[in-house]
């Protein structure tokens, strides 16, 4: 018998051994939890006015944890957005990953056109993805200014982002960089945590690295005083595209 | 295996006196958790539906833990799906032993830990660097009591028995920085110191909060960005976890996040929620080339044997219980002598440490505050009893039931007595003189003879005043 048999046979045993019996405080006995309904990409035009409101909601709980919120922009005017906070910011180099709803190749483009050095990690694990192209690429975003990233969704109840990590959009992207800009389509607003798991859908999470981002890195760990900026980004803005028509 | 289980100190009067004799530590602890008090405060009052969901919690627990056997099957065949090795230890010498194969293997030099109470439990540092290995803790408050070679005080803020004075010195003593009592000094010049290490390490070892038997995917919580590096960074990842740590559903998890932040630290989530459910895929840039988890029993599947016991099992190692403690407040978390400390240490220990941690379930009030912050509703009392008393019957030399027989009789004895009003204050203060020899600064902490029983937990009595004079009532 193996390690993992003998131990659920003891698991068993002992659950067989001992029936269950519930505290003289718990709880009714557990009803199965109704799963949300299925998930629908594209919020319908008629829920306008709940989509301004889960974005302003959203922006407004960023903020509450220390994450700055740019504004919300139709497709075309993303670019010129993101070059001006790589000028206000100083920034001479940035990493910028695939979008998810947008295409980011204009935008590495225009910061180049304004002086920024871009590296696409689309680009880079195209050729391969030997242990000198990983080193390369690490040590580019260890010491690069910016690093921007589209999220999968967003959440409002909690100013939160989930990043779905991919070949050309790695997890370090919004890990590493000490400055993270973060994308978001506000069709992949929802209202909360739930809501936005069951979006992105059971499938995603078993195939790849999902990170839910809510605020930049923090600690409080010297007596519980609340301090910015420990092992991961120091800086997290988001911006919420607007899509046409919207 | 040279490391042994790390034993508690079995004098835990002794720990716990030199804690309260502590003014400066007292000091520190009330002002931390006091923080943490008013955070967790303002949190459930902005959270109406927190009991509810506390409620929902509790009792997605207690259909997972009540269908261990198959959950466990099922997580274990997900993550091989994704792409991970799997690990069963028994109890904490396997689950060192593996841990130092796969390092050995891996031609590890350099580790990296996120917090992990797991690796505590099981002293998984000191037999690493016996290896030959360097372990670096980057946590903040782990890597701070790393620095100082002691243990954390507190399952979610382990250094919180130190002042931000205290910290400016050590860094200023072994990080050769200026000195500075400011958090974000301080915080800057970790953050600079373990950046470079994250980039040198090639192994990373991290803990666990909920592990998806649905998707095999391992979450892990945190606020500092550590877990995400150290299971991103290294060629090899090993994560370590209890088998209670698994829930059946993804949808599972939002009951959990949405409680457990609040009560932990008083946010609403925490900064990073990683899933984690393999290694590096092709065409990956970054992420570990190897993963194994690690799914340790080491006497938890004793509390599941015991109906009292079980829903201990429960626990989300949240850290509340232990800042509304009156115990805990007092004497610290070093006192305990176990890595769980505070209230759910108090009944954790005992299952994993034996009889070495076997006099904790009598440090407690039994207040219940732990009972009403916990986000599971855990009745810590009541467990807390359910111990003493198994532990009075196996170690006490009380013989049950005669013994409870004779106590039946004294107290028939002293009703006797009581009703007599003279007599019973001529052998009150025969008894009082008699007892004084042993009193020491107002209290008997050892009584003699057949007395000795009461005073033997650790109950100490108020010594008997000198009768008082008919003089001295003026």
């Amino acid at each position: 018998m193996s390690a993992f048999h003998k131990m659920i046979a003891t698991v068993k045993s002992a659950l067989e051994g001992a029936p269950h019996a519930p505290a003289p405080h718990a709880p009714p006995p557990f009803a199965p939890v109704v799963a949300a309904p299925a998930a629908r990409p594209v919020v319908p035009r008629a829920q306008h006015t709940r989509r301004t409101e889960l974005t302003a909601q959203f922006a407004r709980e960023l903020e509450a944890v220390g994450g700055v919120f740019l504004g919300a922009f139709a497709p075309d005017d993303v670019r010129a957005r993101v070059v001006a906070l790589a000028r206000e910011l100083n920034a001479r180099t940035a990493a910028i990953g695939a979008g998810v709803t947008l295409d980011a190749d204009p935008i590495a483009r225009a910061l180049e056109h304004a002086g920024v050095r871009v590296v696409q990690p689309g680009a880079i694990s195209g050729g391969g993805t030997d242990d000198a192209t990983r080193a390369a690429y690490r040590e580019h975003l260890a010491n690069c200014d910016l690093g921007i990233a589209e999220a999968e969704a967003g959440i409002a109840a909690t100013g939160t982002l989930a990043v779905v990590g991919a070949p050309n959009r790695p997890n370090s992207l919004t890990l590493l960089p000490p400055t993270n800009l973060i994308i978001v389509n506000a069709d992949r607003m929802w209202p909360d945590l739930a809501a936005a798991v069951n979006a992105i859908g059971a499938a995603t999470f078993t195939s790849k690295r999902v990170a839910l981002i809510t605020g930049p890195s923090r600690t409080a760990d010297i007596e519980k005083m609340i301090v910015l900026g420990v092992h991961g980004p120091k800086k997290l803005y988001a911006l919420v595209v607007w899509p046409h028509g919207a | 295996m040279a490391a042994a289980k790390p034993v508690p100190v079995p004098d835990f009067l002794e720990t716990s006196r030199k804690g309260v004799a502590d003014a400066d530590l007292r000091r520190k602890l009330e002002n931390s958790t006091g923080r943490h008090l008013d955070h967790v405060a303002h949190m459930r009052a902005e959270f109406p539906e927190y009991d509810g969901e506390r409620d929902v919690a509790r009792r997605i627990k207690e259909d997972a833990i009540g269908r261990l056997d198959e959950l466990l099957i099922e997580l274990k065949q997900k993550l091989e799906a994704n792409g991970c090795s799997v690990f069963v230890a028994a109890d904490a010498a396997e689950a060192r032993d593996y841990i130092l194969k796969v390092a050995r293997k891996a031609g590890a030099q350099r580790v990296v830990k996120g917090k992990s109470m797991t690796t505590e439990e099981i002293d998984l540092n000191p037999a690493l660097e016996e290896a030959g290995m360097k372990v670096v803790e980057t946590d903040l408050g782990e890597y701070i009591v790393q620095l100082r070679k002691e243990r954390p005080s507190h399952i979610i803020t382990p250094a919180i028995h130190l002042s931000k004075e205290d910290i400016g010195q050590l860094f200023a003593d072994r990080l050769g920085i200026e000195y500075s009592a400011e958090p974000e000094v301080l915080t800057a010049a970790a953050r600079e110191r373990l950046r470079s290490i994250f980039l040198g390490a090639d192994l990373g070892i991290t803990g666990v909060n909920f592990a998806i038997a649905e998707t095999g995917s391992l979450v892990l919580i945190e606020n500092e960005g550590n877990g995400r590096l150290t299971s991103t960074l290294p060629e090899t990842f090993i994560a370590v976890m209890g088998i209670e740590k698994v829930i059946p559903k993804l949808a599972d998890l939002s009951h959990f996040l949405e409680i457990l932040a609040r009560t932990g630290t008083g946010q609403k989530l925490t900064t990073y929620t990683n899933f984690i459910s393999g290694p590096r895929r092709d065409g990956e840039l970054d992420g570990p080339r190897a993963m194994h988890v690690v799914i340790m029993d080491n006497g938890r599947s004793a509390m599941l044997a015991d109906p009292v016991m079980r829903e201990a099992l429960y626990c989300l190692r949240c850290g509340a219980c232990l800042n509304v403690c009156p115990v805990y407040r007092r004497i610290g978390g070093h006192a305990y002598n176990s890595p769980y400390p505070g209230p759910i240490g108090s009944i954790v220990s005992p299952n994993l440490f034996g009889s070495a941690a076997a006099k904790l379930p009598f440090a407690s009030t039994l207040c219940g505050a732990c009972r009403d912050i916990c986000p599971v509703k855990i009745d810590i009392p009541r467990i807390l009893l359910h111990l003493r008393w198994k532990e009075n019957v196996a170690e006490s030399p009380v013989k049950w039931p005669r013994d409870a027989r004779r106590a039946r009789a004294g107290v028939r004895r002293f009703a006797r007595f009581a009703q007599h009003p003279r007599t019973l204050r001529l052998f009150s203060a025969i008894g009082g003189l008699m007892l004084r020899p042993f009193a020491h600064d107002g209290y008997l902490r050892r009584m003699p003879g057949p007395f000795k029983n009461w005073t033997r937990w650790g109950r100490d009595f108020p010594a008997p005043g000198a009768r008082r004079k008919p003089a001295d009532k003026a």
